[in-house]
């Protein structure tokens, strides 16, 4: 059971920051709180008395998305279901729809903020990979005196390790920024103990672009969770691909190339065998999906198996 | 307690509260507005059975802090439809018979209203996956997916009204489909489980269990506990006044651990307080002082000389052995053509009915100790009881609330002693509701069984002989192994007409959680080894899987393994119709691999996949450009 003496609500950015300055020690951050209030239970940390919970997603700040530029901007109070209900964030972020429908179910997605799955950090969070490939930064905030300050840094730099983030005392997460990626196709890969509500036990994010002729891979995105203390990008599969000829060959030989990475210390040639397959599956899907630049090119799946 | 002030309107209706801050939606709809429509399977999101609306979005209020939704519109179950009536939803899962122990069903209902809100077409997969954040285990989706189909086409106009008010008219009940009496207390979600229900002046109880295996028990110090502000009574086996031991069978566990404890969780004491934050915080404050013993988690390991006795009266850890002999299977192995020999295993596994195990006791205004729970046992439970508490049964009543899921799982006395003696010290009603961990760290599970079978077959596929030795890991009490014993012993060796066979079914006491009655009771495991071994079979002799089957299918007149003669029996019936609704395709198990054209057919599951509405909206755009 999580307790405590006071339920804070900020409105602003600057009034957030000034609670997690005066809050007690001891006071925690909460969003959506599908994290929070599970961790508060018997088995992990069990009952959790906090002096305030200071509940993050009313600052008006972190509200809501933009699409400008080329980028996306994404306040730490969004939470999933809009990356499936959304019909320009959808066109915007191609992965992020099939992320969202593997995520845990539609009344979690409701709650649960992108923010709080990137700073909890979890190896297999489902976000991380998607927003790998989507070149994603994080925005955080902070007070110097009595201004708010920001700096911002490479999701991939920002999680360091399982639950470990460069979050520092006293800062939040303002929003996630990412690059659109339209015209590309997108997947994610998701395998777990059943189908919904299910933490991944391996998952690959995929974005892929086609070169105007349909024939070959003009870009080629990819990023995997649970094999590893944290999720990467597959740099060395990109490269392979990027350029290439569209073939069952080249995709097959960028997969047995990403099973060598598999960095897990359990069930490792299980993570090897899906990892191999879920490269194969996530470029299949992504292309299929791809919006091919010339109309009337056979179907990009059929020309893999061709 | 430090409060605040919550603003919400709930169901139409503007409520004004006093909070307690770090409360949760689910506790402040059904704490302090008596909403209990919506209740708590799990506390941690996976269930669905607390789901409600908030402004409009369906959420799971477990994890919502209630000051949260300060402000907010909300809708629970129990505001879907007018007073008294029933949305087509509701109406329409009366109908399909989409109710059965009906504890997940106001979340489903609710999952379901969500579903269609969203999507008034949502074809099949789309509501499968809608509702896939919701739960079932006994009901069954079918029904449900059944009743939320004709829903949404009487509501979108497809299908008139009366297909979900008229029945087709029946001749008799059986083979008809029967509306359930109890089904419209459920859909609206105004049945009352035994966790739903308060009583004036009602404490709340929280129970202090064993973290060791095995272990003595020096001294239990329940003095700080006691005098703290709020606590009404600490209940330890001092409290029990009469001869204390219940158990399906035999009568080996104390309503609270005397002496010793022998698995981890096993209840210690309890407390009764004003409050359940109260009587948390009690259990820490009680001081036990233990020293731990040898304990073993195998039964092979616990029927071994010198291994650590579990019980007293039990001689190499042994619950029960049923032995049954018929013929010779010296004789039945010696006329084989080919004898096949295997072990098999079967694990533990939880019931994990939807409802966790809650109880209501107090003592009435005659003195009647009354325990209201949803046993499945409740005169048994009585007649232990009123020898435990040295009271004639007369002043012994059980009240056997709605059962939110059994499947043997709540036929173990386990918490309503405790609850009674309680309600004794304090003469005030008190209530315990378990948390899913403690159900599942704490409650009975599916007995793991080990079993070894060696049977004899002819070339054609003829059993000669059969015989079977399981060893079964019946856990730290006896609960219902006996029992589950005999059931193995009795179903070992299947529908089969077998000359010779001799079986031995043992349940040995180990440290682990106590095994008990679970759907089947016993039979599932020895028949997973028998039916496995009959797969072999028809593998080594190059049969069909259902031919080795009828060949050996007891038929009228048949004796079973315990002697007792047939006079009619229908496995062969069964079995054609499994084979005639299978589109089995004859032939021997191996070697035919791809080639089998049985496979994928009508009828069969494909891979689950989700992504329904995102395929439909590609289909649209496809659609669109080709326009
Ligand atoms: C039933 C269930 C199913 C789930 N399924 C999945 C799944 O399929 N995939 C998956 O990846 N995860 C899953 N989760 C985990 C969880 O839902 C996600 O990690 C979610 O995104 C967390 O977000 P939240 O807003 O609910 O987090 P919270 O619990 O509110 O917060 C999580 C952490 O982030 C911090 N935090 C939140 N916002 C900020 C901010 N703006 N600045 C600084 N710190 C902040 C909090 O202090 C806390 O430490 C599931 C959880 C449940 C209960």
């Amino acid at each position: 059971m999580l307790s405590c003496d006071d339920y804070l609500k900020p409105k602003s950015l600057k009034e957030a920051l000034q609670a997690v300055a005066q809050a007690p020690a001891g006071s925690r951050v909460i969003a959506g709180g599908t994290d929070t209030l599970p961790w508060a239970r018997e088995g992990r940390a069990g009952d959790v008395h906090v002096p305030a919970l200071i509940d993050v997603t009313k600052v008006a700040e972190f509200q809501g998305t933009r699409i400008e530029n080329g980028r996306c901007r994404i306040g730490a109070a969004v939470p999933y279901q809009p990356f499936l209900d959304d019909v320009s964030l959808r066109a915007a972020l191609p992965c992020m729809p099939y992320c969202a429908i593997w995520f845990a179910d539609d009344q979690i997605r409701e709650q649960a903020t992108l923010a709080g799955n990137i700073v909890n950090a979890s190896p297999v969070a489902d976000g991380t990979p998607a927003l790998l490939t989507l070149n994603a930064e994080v925005e955080l905030a902070r007070l110097e005196g009595d201004e708010v300050a920001f700096r911002r840094m490479k999701l991939a730099e920002f999680i360091t390790g399982p639950g470990r983030t460069q979050l520092m005392p006293g800062e939040l997460v303002a929003a996630i920024e990412c690059e659109t990626a339209e015209g590309y196709g997108g997947s994610f890969e998701k395998v777990g103990a059943r189908r919904s509500l299910v933490i991944s036990s391996v998952c690959v994010a995929g974005l892929v672009k086609t070169s105007e002729d349909g024939r070959s891979f003009a870009d080629v995105r990819l990023a995997a969770g649970g094999v590893g203390p944290v999720a990467f990008r597959f740099d060395d599969i990109e490269d392979e691909l990027v350029g290439a000829e569209i073939s069952e060959a080249a995709v097959e030989k960028a997969a047995d190339h990403a099973a060598r990475r598999v960095a897990s210390r359990s069930r490792v040639e299980y993570r090897r065998e899906v990892i191999r397959g879920f490269v194969i599956r996530a470029v299949e899907d992504a292309l299929a999906r791809a919006r091919p630049a010339i109309p009337h090119t056979p179907s990009l799946k059929e020309a893999i198996h061709a | 307690m430090p409060e605040q002030v919550l603003e919400l309107t709930v169901n139409g209706r503007k409520q004004k509260k006093i909070a307690k801050p770090g409360a949760r939606l689910l506790d402040f709809l059904r704490d302090e507005l008596n909403l209990t429509g919506a209740k708590e399977g799990c506390g941690a999101g996976e269930c669905g059975t607390c789901s409600v609306f908030v402004d409009g979005k369906l959420v799971k209020s477990c994890l919502m802090p209630a000051m949260k939704a300060d402000g907010a519109t909300i809708e629970t179950v129990e505001g879907l439809a007018n007073k008294g009536e029933l949305t087509p939803l509701q109406r329409a899962f009366h109908k399909t018979g989409a109710s059965q122990c009906g504890y997940c069903i106001p979340g489903m209902v609710m999952a379901a209203t969500s579903a269609l809100r969203e999507n008034p077409f949502a074809d099949r997969e789309e509501i499968k996956e809608r509702l896939g954040g919701n739960i079932c285990r006994c009901t069954g989706y079918q029904k449900i997916f059944e009743a939320v189909e004709l829903a949404r086409d009487v509501m979108n106009g497809r299908l008139p009204a009366t297909a979900i008010d008229v029945d087709e008219k029946a001749e008799k009940y059986i083979g008809a489909n029967v509306r359930r009496l109890d089904a419209p207390s459920k859909v609206s979600g105004s049945l009352r489980y035994a966790g739903d229900m308060t009583m004036p002046g009602m404490l709340h109880m929280q129970v202090l269990r064993s973290p060791h295996a095995h272990a003595k028990i020096l001294s239990i110090d329940t003095s700080e506990a006691e005098a703290l502000e709020g606590v009404e009574c600490v209940v330890t086996h001092e409290d029990v006044p009469g001869e204390d031991g219940f158990g399906v069978f035999v009568h080996d566990q104390p309503i609270m651990a005397r002496d010793k404890v022998r698995y981890v969780g096993e209840a210690v004491a309890a407390v009764a307080a004003e409050d359940l934050a109260t009587a948390r915080k009690a259990l820490g404050l009680i001081r036990v002082e233990y020293e731990e013993l040898p304990a073993v988690f195998d039964p092979f390991e616990a029927m071994k000389p010198g291994a650590p006795k579990i019980h007293d009266y039990a001689d190499g850890n042994l619950t029960k052995h049923i032995p049954i002999r018929k013929g010779d299977v010296e004789n039945g192995f010696a006329e084989a053509d080919v004898i096949i020999e295997e072990t098999y295993s079967t694990q533990a596994v939880e019931h994990a009915y939807l409802e966790p195990e809650a109880g209501l006791a107090y003592v009435d205004h005659d003195g009647v100790v009354t325990v209201l729970s949803p046993s499945q046992n409740i005169t048994h439970h009585r007649h232990m009881l009123s020898k435990i508490i040295a009271k004639p049964i007369n002043k012994v009543r059980f009240i056997m609330s709605a059962v939110g899921g059994g499947f043997g799982g709540k036929e173990d006395m386990i918490y309503q002693g405790m609850l009674a003696l309680a309600a004794m010290k304090t003469m005030r009603p008190v209530r315990l509701v378990f948390t899913r961990e403690e159900s599942i760290a704490t409650t009975a599970k599916r007995h793991p069984f080990t079993t070894r079978l060696k049977v004899g077959f002819k070339k054609d596929g003829r059993i000669t002989a059969a015989e079977m030795e399981a060893v079964a890991d019946g856990g730290a009490y006896g609960l219902s192994t006996e029992g589950v014993m005999r059931k193995a012993a009795i179903l070992s060796c299947g529908p089969y007409d077998i000359a010779n066979v001799k079986v031995d079914t043992r349940g040995i006491y180990t440290n682990n959680t106590p095994s008990g009655a679970f759907r089947t009771f016993g039979g599932m495991q020895v028949q997973f080894a028998m039916e496995s071994h009959m797969d072999l079979a028809a593998e080594r002799l190059g049969l069909d899987p259902f031919e080795i089957r009828y060949l050996n299918a007891m038929r009228d007149g048949a004796v079973t393994h315990t002697q007792q003669k047939l006079d009619s029996v229908s496995a062969t019936r069964v079995m054609e119709a499994a084979e005639k609704a299978s589109n089995w395709e004859r032939g021997v198990p191996n070697g035919r691999g791809a080639t089998r054209s049985d496979l994928g057919g009508p009828g069969t599951r494909k891979a689950c996949t989700l992504g329904a509405r995102l395929a439909e909206q590609a289909d649209h755009r496809v659609e669109e450009e080709v326009a």
